[in-house]
């Protein structure tokens, strides 16, 4: 398929390493609170994308391990904070899932703290921009994910 | 019959006003919704979070505003007022004026490139003069509609908004015009004021500078207002460690002229300072108050948590003397009375509880309408009758008649629809819009031809994103075999080239990358739904709220960025289907569970619409408990308004009654239950559970074995027949209720405690009245009687939180030994009556009624509604509603405007013929599902069932009722088998979106 | 101080004042050596910013001179220079140095004599205030950086530039505004970005209080907190971190966060 140059993620562990981060954002929320940051103008790093489902629970652990093995180096999950979602009690659901998908993940020996949960409101426009900013950070001290070098190595 | 209009319009745009609106709008009936400022959202749009469950307030409510202005059948007028209304019910005519906004309402595309040019800075009334804004701008960020207006005062007219607007959507000289609009009906929802507590002189607010009042610390609060949310002194910016709310600022206070009391302050105060100390380490909360009106569902719960878990110290009976500011260090003295002492102590910052009072034009809005007001200059409405003024035809919602919380506005705009309803039921779908499309192209089975439109939004995306290569880009991807770019994507103009193109290139998928799917997914899908394409088969990238404008500074990374989101929007479309959304009939019958006055009402409310009402009752008659309340309330006896209700239900043809019968099963879903009674099977199209409360039977202070010993209601009936002799009489509040087993304030004891203490003294002057009660929740405008009673001569005890007075008998005499906390010693009294103020307590049968109805109950034994706030009738099951006692003790007034309410949303559902059931919704497949059940529990709609297979007897599967699904997904993170899938959201799609945000990605 | 030289830059339009400077010498009119001379072909070209930095930069005084009113080459531009002269004269007054080091006068092609008088005059008056102060004061400098980056704002480039269409032809709805009415604008829009300008210079490199930034740019506490509240909505300015109860601030770099 044809895809022309794009962006260098993961070329080796360097000074310009860039992190990709997928961010899942619940659509009555925490997408609205990205917008705001939007809206508001916040400025954050651009190594994000954001991927929208209408309930945090919907974030299957799959697609966060799909994300990884893709080379995702980090996963943030947002949701609505307990007691706000929509769809009633999703989000709780969703604590649940992320919790026992960290200890998963530490066991398969690769750092939990790749994947963050949080809480974003539809107000909290300068509480995305510092979610965005910390998980960049925070990432970038982690450094890339292992599983892109394995692939590399793969192909 | 005289022509009826099938129109209403609603003034004002506040939380009731909207909730009216999209009632009427979905009952059939056209709406205007006018508003006297530029957006609607009123101000519960200022709030940060709403009491007593903490939710964020813009969270709750932006989708609302969002539907109301949606809405093909609600047309909004901003900037707008009501100049006079003419004609008769049915019939009215309606002279607007609507002022300009100087901004073309059509063209604006809300992009704000003007306010960020625009050199003339105001203060920001939204932030209540904390921040600043623009003489060219929008309320707030989210604001319905998003369309910017002229400040003409502040403007100097320099022309450079004209000058940036890409969109030509400035014209300085609109002009402001007269409209003349006929409709059916008119529900007037203005809302408020707050109080001006300037006029508090002693508090010192507008001269010292950490005197704030509680809306101004609202936007404080708020992570959109001036501190980002965190709490900071006004004067210089340090972080408060103590701060004072002090209640009753302009209520419940005769110099100022407000007696009533405001009824919100309580919990907006114990809100604001629980938030106060989550958003800001240190900061001590203090409260000054005279009593804590905790009387709604779960308040006194709040108002303990408030104590025991936040360490908010709470001063009861206190009222403030003064405040005095130190002039160096500006912070604040309070001087105040507590417990019989006058104390001082110093504080950081003050927060005022202001009061609400009527809208300041409310006099001249009164007089143009041909309304009355009360005394107190709110809207005149009887407790019989609560959403009706004076004028037939004309309602009211909301605070306009009396200050009252958000769910009690929120149930009255139901209610007030229900009404406004029945006046043009018979013009009902007659003004109503009804879009044709052009029938739908079938792509299955195509090759996928998406084509992409990249928006320029003005410089909004252009300015950081190099639009062009993100477009060439595009073009470059698999399946993408059309891409532009366009200056407004939105523009009228570029859905007509959407459309063209579609055709031209034969698209069979659309990608638009320009702002959020928030706001404009629904109108780029209908777009191509007028081109013939399902609107399930549009993606949207948003590369402008979450890229251009978040990246300003670096437009490389911005651009790579946005041609990663493209590549993922594309990526899901290519997978994307067509998703038929199903039809279902719709039964147009209701059944209302209990006949007492919401009942009653309610099934009133929907025969006079036209639909026929089965109503179920347990006893062998109507009425409830109103026929226990004989004395005069209200200028009339609750008990004759009965038989009054009683009269009109027997004559009405529309209702089926069925005494001595209960509800035996309910099976099906909205449109369409099947409620089984004794002896009957009923098909309705929708429930409404009124099942009631019942008064608690006390087991304490020798009740039962000592006729001294009564209850109000006994007290009542007996007063009502002159036969109550006592010359002492002793009464005590709280009996049953706010205790370690039942924690809840029963919220109409006070009240009632207070009526008869009134009648008794009116029956007998010489007769002495005790009131022992820890608050006395007189709220609203009750606080009258409260007053009156104090000028009659009765005498209020008050004892501390956690006690109870004691009762000894004594030979025969009755004595009960009472702390005093004023004179903070032992009171004793002899009583030769002692009247228990016997709480409510939940009907018993709600339980099993929730059962059958697969609804939920809330800690307390009442039904839970689905929503605290914003569906206050409504039940988490679709097509199901609750109203009076069954919901929460009330008084009649809210009883009846809650059964209107319940009623009115029962009729959005049985007014319809069909409902369309979500597109975005749960799907199983069968082959692969085994019926292992773990997405049933996960389920918060019930819309899941495990049932055999007929095809297969060994095995068991998942089914999903498609009435009752509401598409959030989570039971397909939970299925362990990958049978079950969301469409829209399905499983490959999530993984081609995921897949294409690398590298590589396809 | 006797022995002090003071260096003054001229700017002299095209087609009046470089006119008239030569004519000055052409009559051996005599002034002070101590002028520099940059010729623009309208004074209207000369930026606030531009004399603001020269001052700033060490400049003892600096002199703009154009055509007389109605006398302009290019119509009207000595009307604007007027404007943004008035513009940084007012910055220069809240930076705390001495607006004497600022002149702006008409000197026309015939006008030899007021040239070499203004110029003496001047370099007399400087004299008199004695050396421009930023080599010792780095307060100034950060003051007067503060007044350059002030002056280069949208918001008083647009007031300035709008100034003479408002005030006399009328503006898009047809008014003509008070002079004094957008005078007082002009001086609170001035007066906001320069303090704004102030703070995001100071904070800069080191996290500041709001009562810290008080003393700096000498306003009320309350007052330099709306500032904070302003300049935070902009997202020029953010919480950096809180000491006890006082929350401290630092500008925002450009580049994100």
């Amino acid at each position: 398929m044809s895809t022309t140059t794009v962006q260098k993620t993961a070329t080796k562990e360097g000074e310009d390493w860039q992190p990709l981060i997928i961010t899942f954002c619940c659509n009555w929320c925490s997408y609205a609170g990205a917008d705001l940051a939007g809206v508001s103008r916040l400025q954050m790093p651009t190594n994000f994308r954001v991927i929208r489902t209408m309930c945090s629970a919907r974030v299957d652990p799959e697609f966060v391990l799909r994300a990884f093995s893709k080379g995702a180096d980090g996963v943030l999950v947002l949701g609505c904070h307990p007691a706000d979602c929509h769809y009633i009690g999703g989000n709780y659901r969703t604590r649940r899932r992320i919790a026992l998908l960290r200890m998963l993940l530490e066991q398969y020996g690769f750092d939990p703290d790749r994947l963050k949960l949080e809480w974003v409101s539809a107000s909290e426009g300068p509480k995305f921009q510092q979610t965005i900013t910390d998980f960049v950070k925070e990432i970038k001290e982690i450094g890339p994910n292992p599983l892109k070098e394995d692939q590399v190595e793969e192909h | 019959m005289t022509n009826k209009v099938g129109a209403v319009m609603v003034v004002g745009g506040g939380i009731s006003g909207v909730q009216a609106a999209l009632d009427m709008a979905d009952s059939g009936f056209k709406v205007y919704l006018v508003e006297k400022k530029a957006s609607i959202g009123g101000t519960m749009a200022q709030l940060d979070k709403t009491f007593p469950t903490n939710d964020c307030s813009m969270c709750i409510m932006a989708p609302k505003l969002v539907a109301a202005g949606r809405h093909q059948n609600i047309e909004l007028i901003t900037n707008a007022e009501v100049e006079m209304i003419q004609g008769v019910p049915g019939d009215f005519m309606v002279t607007l004026k609507k002022n300009t906004l100087r901004v073309d309402e059509e063209k604006c595309t809300g992009c704000g490139e003007c306010a960020i040019k625009c050199p003339i800075e105001t203060s920001d009334e939204y932030n209540e003069g904390m921040k600043k804004r623009k003489a060219i701008y929008v309320m707030y960020p989210q604001a319905v509609p998003l369309v910017f207006c002229i400040d003409k005062n502040k403007c100097i007219g320099c022309g450079i908004c004209h000058e940036e607007c890409k969109a030509k959507a400035i014209v300085y000289d609109k002009k402001s015009e007269a409209l003349e609009i006929p409709v059916g009906a008119v529900i007037l929802c203005p809302g408020f004021e707050e109080f001006d507590a300037r006029l508090k002189k002693e508090y010192g607010y507008g001269s010292y500078k950490n005197v704030v009042t509680s809306i101004e610390f609202e936007r404080i609060l708020s992570a959109t207002g001036p501190f980002f949310g965190m709490v900071l002194r006004p004067s210089d910016g340090e972080v408060p460690k103590k701060v004072a709310f002090i209640q009753c600022v302009g209520s419940r206070d005769e110099k100022v002229g407000n007696t009533y009391c405001s009824s919100v302050c309580c919990m907006y105060a114990i809100k604001e300072a629980i938030i106060a100390g989550e958003h800001t380490e240190g900061l001590k909360p203090y409260i000054f108050f005279m009593d804590i009106r905790a009387v709604g569902k779960e308040f006194e719960d709040y108002r303990e948590r408030a104590e025991k878990e936040y360490g908010i110290t709470m001063y009861r009976g206190a009222r403030v003397a003064s405040v005095e500011e130190d002039p160096l260090t500006k912070n604040l003295t309070l001087r105040y009375s507590y417990e019989g002492e006058s104390r001082s102590e110093d504080f950081d910052m003050v927060v005022l509880s202001v009061g609400l009072k009527p809208p300041e034009d409310a006099d001249k809005l009164a007089k143009r309408l041909g309304i009355k007001l009360n005394k107190h200059g709110f809207c005149d409405t009887s407790i019989y009758d609560p959403l009706s003024t004076s004028r037939p035809g004309i309602f009211v919602s909301g605070a306009f008649a009396a200050p009252k919380d958000i769910p009690t506005s929120v149930a009255e705009a139901s209610g007030v629809a229900s009404k406004a309803g029945a006046i043009i039921a018979p013009a009902r779908n007659t003004l109503v819009v009804k879009q044709s499309f052009p029938e739908e192209i079938a792509v299955e089975g195509q090759e996928p031809r998406i084509g992409v439109f990249v928006c320029h939004c003005g410089i909004n995306i252009g300015g950081t994103v190099k639009v062009p290569k993100v477009v060439e880009y595009a073009k470059t991807l698999p399946s993408v075999v059309y891409a532009e770019e366009n200056l407004y994507t939105c523009s009228s103009d570029a859905q007509e080239r959407i459309k063209e193109k579609i055709k031209e290139n034969n698209l069979n998928r659309v990608v638009v990358a320009s702002c959020t799917p928030r706001t404009h997914e629904p109108l780029f899908q209908n777009t191509i739904k007028e081109a013939g394409l399902n609107t399930f088969l549009f993606e949207m990238a948003n590369i402008r709220d979450q890229c251009s404008w978040i990246h300003m500074h670096e437009p490389e990374k911005a651009t790579e960025k946005a041609k990663d989101l493209v590549r993922m929007a594309v990526a899901k479309s290519r997978l994307l289907e067509p998703l038929k959304t199903s039809r279902l009939e719709v039964n147009h019958a209701a059944v209302v569970i209990g006949g007492g006055l919401a009942g009653m009402t309610a099934a009133l409310d929907i025969a006079d619409q036209g639909f026929s009402v089965h109503l179920v009752e347990k006893t062998g008659h109507l009425g409830g408990y109103l026929a226990k309340l004989p004395l005069v309330e209200g200028g009339m006896k609750p008990k004759d308004h009965m038989d009054h209700l009683i009269k009109r239900i027997r004559e009405s043809k529309n209702i089926t009654v069925h005494l001595n019968n209960e509800v035996k099963d309910v099976t099906g879903f909205i449109g369409n239950f099947k409620v089984k009674l004794k002896d009957v099977e009923l098909d309705a199209g929708t429930i409404i559970a009124a099942t009631g409360g019942l008064e608690y039977k006390p087991t304490e202070y020798l009740y039962g074995q000592d006729p001294r010993v009564m209850t109000q209601l006994e007290l009542e009936d007996k007063l009502a027949h002159k036969t109550f002799h006592g010359k002492n009489v002793v009464m005590i509040q709280c009996v049953g209720s706010r205790n370690e087993q039942v924690k809840y304030c029963s919220r109409i004891c006070c009240a009632h405690a207070i009526k008869n203490a009134i009648e008794i003294k009116k029956q007998s002057p010489t007769t002495n009245v005790y009131v022992l009660h820890k608050d006395i929740r007189t709220y609203g405008f009750r606080e009258d009687l409260y007053r009156e009673a104090g000028q009659l001569g009765v005498n209020f005890l008050r004892f501390p939180e956690g006690t109870m007075p004691k009762l000894e008998k004594k030979g025969d005499n009755l004595e009960i030994v009472v702390p005093d906390v004023m004179l903070r010693e032992d009171v004793l009294l002899k009583p030769d009556a002692l009247v228990l103020s016997t709480g409510v307590r939940p009907n018993p049968d709600n339980v099993e009624i929730a059962k059958l109805m697969k609804v939920c109950g809330s800690k307390d034994g009442y039904f839970l509604e689905a929503h605290m706030k914003l569906r206050p009738v409504d039940f988490a099951t679709e097509g199901i509603f609750l109203a009076g006692l069954a919901h929460w003790p009330k008084f009649i007034d809210e009883v009846i405007a809650q059964a209107s309410g319940a009623a009115a949303r029962a009729m959005t559902i049985i007014s319809k013929d069909q409902l369309e059931t979500e597109g975005i919704i749960a799907a199983v497949n069968d082959d692969v599902c085994n019926g292992c059940g773990i997405c049933d529990p996960v389920c918060e709609y019930k819309a899941i069932v495990i049932v055999q297979d007929p095809s297969n007897p060994d095995k068991r599967k998942a089914v999903i009722n498609e009435g009752l699904c509401k598409g959030c997904g989570a039971c397909v993170a939970a299925c362990p088998s990958g049978a079950m899938e969301q469409k829209g959201f399905k499983n490959d799609q999530m993984y081609a979106i995921i897949d294409a945000a690398f590298t590589g990605g396809k | 101080m006797s022995d002090f030289e003071p260096k003054v830059i001229v700017f002299l339009c095209n087609w009046c004042s470089y006119a008239g400077a030569d004519l000055a010498g052409v009559s051996r009119y005599q002034y002070p050596t101590n002028i520099r001379t940059v010729r623009v072909m309208c004074s209207t070209r000369v930026s606030p910013h531009i004399v603001l930095e020269l001052l700033k930069d060490g400049a003892d005084g600096v002199i703009v001179t154009g055509c007389h009113p109605g006398d302009c080459h290019y119509i009207n531009g000595n009307y604007y220079t007027e404007k943004r002269m008035d513009l940084a004269q007012r910055l220069l007054k809240m930076t705390g140095m001495e607006p004497e080091r600022l002149k702006l006068d008409w000197v026309s092609a015939s006008e030899g004599e007021k040239f070499s008088h203004l110029i003496q005059e001047f370099v007399t008056k400087l004299k008199e205030i004695g050396p421009n102060p930023v080599s010792k004061d780095k307060k100034l400098v950060t003051r007067l950086e503060a007044a350059v980056d002030a002056s280069k704002y949208f918001r008083l480039k647009v007031l300035t530039g709008k100034d003479i269409n408002l005030t006399s032809k009328g503006n898009v709805y047809g008014e003509t505004l008070k002079l004094e009415s957008l005078d007082e604008i002009m001086a609170k829009a001035t007066e906001d970005e320069y303090r704004n300008s102030l703070i995001l210079q100071l904070t800069n490199h080191k996290a500041y209080s709001v009562k810290e930034l008080a003393t700096e740019i000498g306003e009320p506490t309350d007052k330099t907190l709306e500032h904070v509240v302003s300049l935070r909505a902009k997202n020029m300015l953010a919480l950096d971190h809180i000491e006890g109860t006082t929350p401290k601030y630092k500008a925002i770099t450009i580049g994100g966060a």
